[in-house]
């Protein structure tokens, strides 16, 4: 299964907790849902969907926590007749992040947790400052987006 | 600020359809994925009640193609409309880099859509974000009903639009301005993110 990064720094950390917890599929997103890693997946579209939702989850959780007088709930389990899903927020240097894993029963929620501690501490240790980059778009961008999406419409 | 990975050179962006119930957030959703092709989009996640009211709300990831160099990826997500929900509106607003604010153009429905339009500058707001920094449009749907039932356009602007926003008549049930409304809200978004130093820095 292929792992695949936004910034290269985050790739040995979660291809060790991906190896060490036994994950199916790791994605490591926002508070928002913009996914900033993952393991297991193809297609990003797919990826996109499943991120959404546990984006999701965590932020009703935390609205739940709130209303109930709690700080927020640190983790959510479910646990399924074939896989189970962990999902928990941590924090960086970078703001707040949601990561979600699946796994199967060739692990156990106790070592997903376990190793969670160790990957989320990996990831505030690595974290490097912010840094500025230049300009992303051509100035011409505009037509490319009317063609884009022109052709995605079959106009 | 959409997220931008210098290293596949990819951009995704967040956009929010929000706007009273039974406005047209969903149906807007529902032509889009109907004209984009498979290998372009993602499964539409809708989280709705049995009778199909947004629950939480609609979700479509699309890939959109190349731009600048950068292959650009929208999700694409819709809010409850009504008024009960706020807090999972407020929830679904959470880092949006652009929104389409969809009016129901029905004469009856104006206090609905200028309480939703106050709804969301209010959450905005809470979310810390200046609405005159946040790329946005409007569209007037449901212009395809009679004339005495509906507001024209002009008249909508004059009733909604208080900041001069690109505005769009639509008939989003059978596909009318639905795609106009989408690239002028994209166009914005990334208008912003190229007129920045950078998007997230990554």
């Amino acid at each position: 299964m292929s792992t695949t990064v936004v910034e290269q720094w985050t790739a040995e950390p979660l291809e060790h907790y991906v190896a060490q917890a036994s994950a199916r599929i790791v994605v490591v997103m926002t508070p928002a849902g913009q996914v900033l890693a993952q393991h297991g997946f193809g297609r990003a579209v797919d990826l996109m969907g499943v991120a959404a939702l546990g984006a999701a989850i965590m932020a009703s959780a935390g609205a739940l926590a709130d209303l109930v007088g709690e700080r927020t709930f640190a983790a959510l389990f479910h646990a399924g007749q074939r896989h189970g899903i962990h999902l928990a927020g941590c924090s960086t240097a970078r703001g707040a992040l949601v990561v979600l894993t699946v796994f199967g029963r060739d692990t156990s929620i106790g070592l997903v947790e376990l190793f969670f501690g160790e990957f989320a501490a990996a990831r505030r240790a690595a974290a490097p400052a912010d840094s500025a980059r230049g300009p992303i778009l051509a100035e011409n961008f505009e037509a490319e987006l009317g063609a884009s999406l022109a052709t995605l419409f079959g106009r | 600020m959409p997220l931008v990975n210098f290293t596949t050179r990819e951009i995704t962006c967040k956009i929010v359809y929000y706007g009273p119930g039974r406005s047209g957030k969903t149906t807007n959703l529902q032509y889009i994925y109907s004209q984009v092709p498979d290998d372009r989009r993602g499964r539409m996640v809708s989280l709705a009640t049995q009778t199909d009211r947004t629950l939480f709300f609609d979700f479509l990831p699309l890939e959109l193609g190349s731009i600048s160099g950068f292959t650009t990826k929208f999700q694409l997500y819709t809010v409850p409309g009504q008024v009960y929900y706020n807090a999972t509106r407020k929830l679904v607003l959470q880092g949006a880099d652009g929104v389409v604010f969809v009016a129901d153009s029905q004469a009856r429905q104006l206090d609905e859509d200028l309480e939703s339009l106050q709804n969301l500058h209010q959450n905005i707001l809470e979310h810390g974000v200046d609405i005159r920094s946040l790329p946005m449009v409007l569209q007037w749907n449901k212009q395809d009903l009679p004339r005495d039932l509906i507001l024209a356009p002009d008249e909508l602007d004059e009733a909604l639009n208080f900041r001069g926003l690109p505005t769009f008549p639509a008939d989003a049930l059978h596909g009318a301005g639905v795609f106009e409304t989408l690239k002028a809200v994209s166009a914005e978004v990334l208008r912003k993110l190229s007129h920045s130093s950078a998007g997230r820095a990554t």
